[in-house]
């Protein structure tokens, strides 16, 4: 989880600022040796504090570099050498040149940055408003069967033979079961703080994969898991508890709206990406749905084949979860039949501000 | 008269304490509950339970000072139930002595079958009282022979590495049980070793590859997903 030390921001940014500017001196210094003149110096510098305020934070660096360059103009580089004069011709010119340099890069610098912000912001807040809608429609329909079937047992004034009890009873443990795992799919995405953003420790491919498959027929007893891995040992960063919720989700998927009893798990390298793959014998998907998978968008469409569950909500929990690992989600039908879900996860570290959780 | 065990439910949720406790008599157990912490501590002392059942989220205090309190004068059986799904708190729990923990929602057979465990688990001294006699630990094909340091699978030696050995060798001590990462890096590479995560991860990985018939779905030593690992108990 965690990377090692973190420099801290502002040292980082006096370390490139120290680096960038000792680079212009040293090339004036070089450069003076060989060449007549002296209106490179100038140039060199102002090239110096656009890089110092396009990569630094704020406008500090950058202003500071601009007195710094003035400093070097005037005093070390320019005639006469080593020595200030401030009745230099153009000495006002390039003190503002390189001061407005500073200013207008930082400025932009800063500017794009919120934008970015701004931006993912907004995409978030998206996301989180489609999750909530198709969410409140999973969770009503299960409810509403719930409230139902509890007041027909309660009401009863022996009406009901016992076997009618149970089956009303049983429907109850099943709509509850669903709440449930609509639940943990919510309970995954709070896991998630923005793109990107979780906390990876490096994890067993195969581990996740098997300990799915597990839990997988635990809940559905009656439909079987083959689990295959390589003989390679596979380790990726992850959030092995999201992970597995997305193989969970492309399991159940593969019962509920395929109609699958048989579902192979495969998980394999492929390139410098751990490839997991789900593949069944059901139904497969809707060419019309493969579009709009991982949306999450509820429309009439998007219902699965018994017409109440929306298939949509794990699938793109699923994608979401993919995504902020940086890797990619795919899914098909196979030409002999049945779907075939994918997905990768980078087998490298992430960059280090991408994983910090 | 059956001697009937006495099972102490810590709950503040009056819906989930009454289901548990109606589950548990009728299955041949003596309820007693508590909704408070302060409550539950007192009734550990006054009536002696055989098991604890301790939900984590309690309105006075947290769950986990329970466990540390009980733990620091008695071995009692503690069950952790807990809603949080952080991993983090399971670890916790685990690493102050819990038991076991159950995940809510849990199904009552699930409940059941660990508080059948947990009870067996501390009526036997060592984990596994079979260890203690024979120098060995049996589960399927797979046999833990601690005298000859070494493991066999039907009868063949899997020839594991020093560390692979001290690795099942510790599960099959307390087979069932959950043993947390950190807890068998600290057993096995000591308490100021650099080994992380990441050594004990590809060494579970070549131990299944010699134990198992399918590394993918393993019959022996399972993974709790961010917890740690489990031997497979001898009767499960």
């Amino acid at each position: 989880m965690k990377k090692g030390a973190h420099i801290p921001r502002a040292l980082r940014d006096a370390l490139l600022t120290a680096a960038v500017l000792a680079a212009a001196v040293v090339l004036s210094g070089v450069l003076g040796r060989f060449t007549e003149g002296d209106t490179y110096v100038g140039f060199l510098f102002v090239l110096a504090v656009a890089v110092v305020s396009r990569w630094t934070e704020g406008y500090f660096w950058g202003i500071f570099s601009s007195f710094f360059g003035l400093f070097c103009v005037n005093y070390a580089f320019t005639y006469p050498y080593w020595q200030f004069n401030f009745t230099m011709t153009g000495y006002p010119l390039t003190f503002v040149t390189l001061l407005g340099v500073a200013l207008m890069v930082s400025t932009m610098t800063t500017q794009i940055k919120r934008q970015e912000r701004l931006r993912l912001e907004t995409e978030r807040e998206a996301m989180r408003a489609d999750l909530l809608r198709a969410m409140s429609h999973d969770i009503r329909t299960p409810l509403t069967s719930i409230v139902g079937n509890t007041a027909a047992v309660l009401e009863d004034r022996g009406a009901l033979t016992m076997e009618q009890k149970r089956a009303l009873l049983r429907d109850v443990n099943e709509d509850a079961q669903w709440l449930v795992r609509v639940v943990e799919n919510i309970l995954s995405i709070t896991r998630i703080r923005g793109e990107g953003v979780i906390s990876t420790e490096v994890e067993l491919a195969e581990e996740v994969a098997g300990s799915a498959a597990r839990k997988f027929t635990k809940r559905f007893p009656d439909s079987h898991v083959s689990v295959e891995i390589p003989d390679e040992v596979l380790l990726a960063p992850m959030d092995a508890t999201l992970i597995q919720q997305v193989i969970l989700n492309l399991l159940e998927n593969a019962v509920i709206h395929g109609g699958a009893t048989e579902m192979r798990l495969r998980v394999e390298r492929s390139g410098d990406e751990a490839l997991f793959s789900v593949s069944d014998n059901g139904g497969g998907i809707p060419a019309e749905r493969l579009a709009t998978l991982f949306d999450g968008a509820i429309s009439d469409g998007a219902r699965g084949a018994d017409g109440k569950r929306n298939m949509g909500i794990g699938l793109s929990v699923c994608h979401t979860i993919v995504r902020a690992h940086g890797g990619t989600m795919t899914a098909k039908n196979q030409p002999e039949g049945g779907a075939c879900l994918q997905f990768t996860l980078p087998l490298k570290e992430m960059e280090p501000h991408e994983a910090q959780g | 008269m059956k001697l009937r065990d006495k099972v102490l439910i810590v709950e503040d949720e009056q819906s989930i304490s009454n289901f548990i406790s109606t589950v548990l008599n009728a299955n041949d157990y003596d309820t007693i509950t508590a909704s408070t912490g302060e409550e539950a501590m007192s009734m550990i002392t006054s009536h002696c339970p055989d098991l604890i059942i301790l939900d984590l989220g309690l309105p006075d205090m947290d769950g986990l000072d329970i466990l540390r309190d009980v733990r620091s004068w008695s071995n009692l059986p503690v069950i952790v139930v807990s809603a949080r799904t952080r991993e983090h708190d399971k670890v916790e729990a685990l690493d102050l002595g819990a038991d076991d923990y159950i995940e809510k929602p849990f199904g009552t057979s699930e409940l059941l079958a660990r508080i059948r465990t947990a009870i067996r688990h501390t009526r036997t001294p060592l984990a596994n009282g079979g260890i203690a006699q024979s120098g060995k630990f049996s589960v399927g094909a797979l046999t833990v022979d601690y005298d000859k340091h070494h493991v066999l699978v039907d009868g063949a030696d899997a020839h594991l590495t020093l560390n692979e050995f001290k690795i099942v060798a510790l599960l099959g001590k307390y087979a069932g049980k959950v043993l947390t990462y950190d807890y068998m890096i600290r057993e096995i590479w000591g308490p100021k070793a650099k080994a992380d995560n990441q050594i004990l991860r590809v060494n579970m990985a070549n131990i299944r590859r010699k134990l198992e018939k399918n590394p993918a779905e393993p019959e022996y030593i399972f993974t709790e997903i961010g917890v740690g690992y489990r031997m497979r108990d001898t009767d499960e």
